[in-house]
């Protein structure tokens, strides 16, 4: 008897706690973000007096804005278990034709669809490419990186366009409506768009069926190729995307912008939550971490650290959230 | 209660004791006073439903879980298995069923792995060559031992873990349903070296499902049910039935299904030809709505390749009339347009997305269709009927799939295809694989319901048990042919799987 009561009682407690559990710490890793995310914010304001601005913290949105347009197709990308090396180039790659194409006096509006149509349609050969062809994606948006790199120095031969960019067109980028900057509600338009196609469409849906089992995706007739080929294209959009605002906001168009701006955006999509191998994750979690990863830059500016110290402490914190990540997904696993 | 105790002083030391072995899990008791006694020189088969404790009971002799309570005892001394190091060294070798070969290695690399003979630094190649091949030839293995495991088949690989096992010096091999993976011929290959090992005086654990192979290797077995050992049986005297009937307890019956009229009527779907060089060539397949067409065959004949061509997914030409159109079937997007549906050999690997929910595994193929908003809601509209149709056991639907049971698993892939609607054809690759008996027949009752509904169904297995009580007809694979058709009502097993294994007919072909 003493036995039996012994036995039910962890199992009653145990089958009592259970379900909660893994809610629970899904609940914990996401708010979690958001709270280190906001203290972060309250020690920042009590340790420099100038963080609590207005100036400085729209500066702040406007400066993780490009960065942050471009994890959110990185997100979508590393949701299917892709990876997009390619972005910086293609980005530097927008930001340069959409300058040369105004200075041609080619309509801005069509200038800027054209950059975007461009980037899309690099990323829709190296997501064809991975797709159809089965090539690692880490391979093909690498030899993007430097073919697309290549590419942006040949149209000028390496020189910045000092072409003049009209007024309205330098808004985009540089512009404010009151204290916030457009870039700012660019990205958070692209973040709640983004959002939205992954929980309320279809697309979105299969996007997390391909990057949790593309086989099991592939055997239930949906179209695997089509939607890795698709989130590429995405990601190429939003990056030559970032570049148009770049251009818009320096007034020129630069072919040396965007160096290392993939590792940027993976390590705000890592941080974010979203699972390296595809099939979990989200673009909130992404888009607090790109800010979570700019007020930590900011924080260091502010308080005359300088950047070699930034790059210790940004790397770090990878390191502490993936630690932290993984602790959270083995006690989900063993409840 | 109470542990069986001391029990009666028997003549001979068991080889292996494990006595009172209690191991609780989170929520679950896995193993409740478990009691394993194995002699030397024997064939000890483990038998039990899935979720019985066997592979917990298992884990603990391989030093790889550590028990709540009890005792385990080799040539009666008492052990201590703190780690899976620690029951190598006391000579306990497991071959589990997902092997763990390193596939890019050979098989040589593998068998010595860690242990190579080196001078120095320097692994001696030729002498590696020279043991592994001993230890391959010992197992009856006739490939090279340079081959690389990866670019082996499956039978090969299984040979080369037990050739493994056995360069350790193993008192005790437990091999976990060797079968699953392996056909008739490589089996036999491995029951020659279960009985090799015992005539050395070596035991060996067979674990499996399957009641004839425990028949032929086994001398005693074990069965357990719900973490406890409820009986030991000599084979030489027990029945099949009295096995199963001890498996799944007092409590259920045996489930058959009912012996209906085969379908009559014009064939729903008409395979014409599958056609691949040196793969497979099969012709003139006819299945009537409503009718459950049985695919039989030993490992690589063909079974697999007919049901992935059929489904869109080789290279193979294939001539196929649906209805009397000609549909396309030019990739599995294709073939699910035209109303097929598969449910593939590996359901993990294959069938499921293992992070996703329930809810969101059962809805993904009824979500291909305008306005292609809100998956979540129209997907679970879908899906929910399905799943409950089934009879799907789950605590929410926002639970992941991988936390279910295998047949609760393999269910959750067949409600995708019913959630889906229009489903004409369904193509079953091996759908029982890894299941215990109760959930075996409720799957198969489930297939029945869908065929009673006008879906025409081919099922390959290569259990033939489960082919004669399920299928209305079955069609016999042999090398990549359909050799006979036989209708298991006029026609008996032993007939059935002769033709399996010969490829031959006997001259009263029951092809209709």
């Amino acid at each position: 008897m003493t036995t039996s009561s012994a036995v039910a009682e962890p199992k009653a407690a145990a089958t009592g706690t259970r379900r909660p559990r893994p809610r629970g710490a899904e609940l914990i890793v996401k708010f979690n973000l958001v709270l280190v995310f906001l203290a972060l914010c309250v020690a920042a304001s009590l340790l420099t007096p100038d963080f609590l601005t207005t100036r400085n913290l729209s500066n702040l949105l406007q400066q993780s804005a490009l960065t942050g347009i471009v994890a959110i197709g990185m997100t979508l990308v590393i949701l299917t278990a892709g990876i997009d090396l390619s972005v910086g180039s293609v980005a530097a790659f927008g930001g340069m034709t959409v300058a040369l194409l105004i200075g041609d006096d080619v309509n801005v509006v069509l200038a800027i669809v054209a950059s975007v149509a461009a980037g899309a349609l690099f990323g829709t050969v190296m997501g064809g490419l991975s797709a159809y062809l089965s090539l690692p994606a880490f391979m093909t948006t690498l030899a993007g990186l430097t073919a697309i790199r290549g590419l942006t120095y040949l149209l000028t031969d390496g020189e910045p366009t000092s072409a003049g960019l009209p007024h309205s067109f330098q808004l985009l980028g540089g512009g404010f409506i009151g204290y916030i900057p457009i870039v700012g509600l660019i990205f958070v338009a692209v973040t709640i768009a983004a959002g939205l196609v992954l929980r309320g469409t279809t697309f979105g849906e299969y996007i997390y069926a391909v990057g949790s089992n593309k086989e099991a995706a592939r055997l239930s007739g949906l179209p695997v190729r089509g939607v890795i080929t698709a989130v590429f294209a995405i990601s190429g959009a939003l990056s030559a995307l970032a570049g148009v605002l770049l251009t818009s906001r320096l007034t020129i168009g630069q072919p040396t912008a965007f160096n290392g701006l993939e590792l940027d955006a993976i390590a705000a999509v890592v941080l974010g939550g979203t699972h390296l191998f595809g099939g979990r994750g989200g673009v909130m979690g992404t888009f607090v971490a790109v800010l979570l990863l700019s007020v930590l830059r900011n924080l260091c500016n502010l308080m005359g650290l300088g950047s070699f110290f930034q790059m210790v402490v940004t790397g770090l914190i990878l390191i502490v959230a993936l630690i932290l990540n993984m602790l959270m997904e083995k006690r989900g696993v063993r409840a | 209660m109470n542990a069986s105790g001391t029990g009666g002083p028997s003549e001979l030391t068991p080889r292996l004791s494990m006595r009172g072995i209690v191991k609780r899990f989170p929520g679950t008791l896995a193993n409740d006073h478990a009691e394993l006694t194995v002699l030397p020189g024997e064939t000890h088969c483990l038998l039990g439903e899935n979720g019985a404790g066997k592979s917990t009971l298992m884990k603990i002799l391989a030093g790889s879980v550590q028990p709540d309570e009890g005792e385990i005892r080799l040539d009666g001394e008492p052990v201590r298995l703190t780690s899976p190091q620690a029951g190598m060294a006391a000579g306990i070798s497991v071959i589990y069923q997902e092997l763990d070969l390193v596939p890019d290695l050979t098989v040589a690399q593998n068998l010595l792995l860690g242990r190579a003979p080196a001078r120095g630094p320097v692994i001696r190649r030729g002498r590696r060559a020279e043991l592994a091949r001993e230890a391959i030839d010992r197992v009856g293995g006739d490939f090279p031992v340079n081959a690389v495991v990866r670019e082996l088949p499956i039978a090969a690989q299984q040979l080369t873990a037990i050739a493994r096992a056995l360069t350790t010096q193993a008192r005790v091999i437990v091999m976990d349903e060797p079968s699953a993976t392996l056909g008739e011929n490589d089996l036999r290959k491995v029951f020659d070296v279960i009985r090799s090992l015992t005539a050395e005086g070596r035991s060996v654990i067979y674990i499996s499902h399957r009641m004839d192979e425990v028949m032929e290797i086994g001398d005693r077995a074990t069965v357990m049910r719900d973490g406890r050992s409820v009986s030991v049986h000599d084979l030489a005297r027990a029945t099949p039935d009295e096995l199963v009937a001890a498996m799944i307890g007092e409590s259920r019956e045996l489930v058959r299904p009912t012996d209906r009229p085969r379908p009559e009527g014009p064939a729903l779907l008409e395979i014409r030809r599958v056609h691949r060089p040196g793969l497979i060539d099969v012709r003139d397949i006819e299945v009537r709505p409503g009718e459950v067409a049985g695919l039989a065959g030993l490992g690589g004949a063909g079974r697999t390749t007919l049901l992935s061509a059929l489904f869109g997914d080789t290279g193979a030409s294939v001539s196929v009339r649906l209805d009397g159109a000609e549909p396309r079937l030019s990739s599995p997007a294709a073939a699910v347009r035209a109303g097929f549906a598969l449910v593939p050999e590996n359901r993990k690997e294959q069938g499921l997305m293992p992070g996703l929910s329930v809810a969101r595994n059962a809805a993904v193929t009824a979500l291909g269709r305008p306005p292609w908003l809100a998956p979540h809601t129209a997907g679970r509209r879908r899906a929910t009927p399905a799943l409950s149709g089934l009879g799907v056991k789950y605590s929410s639907p926002d639970q992941p799939v991988g936390k279910l049971s295998g047949g609760n698993q393999q269910k959750v892939v067949l409600a995708k295809w019913i959630a889906k609607g229009g489903l004409r054809v369904l193509l079953l690759d091996e759908p029982t694989r890894g299941l215990d008996v109760g959930a075996k027949a409720d799957l198969y009752r489930q297939v029945r319901h869908l065929a009673d509904q006008g879906v025409a169904v081919l099922l390959a297995s290569s259990e033939l048990n489960e082919l004669t009580a399920n299928a209305d007809r079955v069609w016999v694979l042999h090398e990549g042919r359909n050799v006979a058709c036989y209708d298991p009502r006029t026609t008996d097993e032993a007939t059935i799987a002769h033709t399996v294994i010969t490829g031959e007919t006997p001259a009263t072909k029951a092809a209709s």
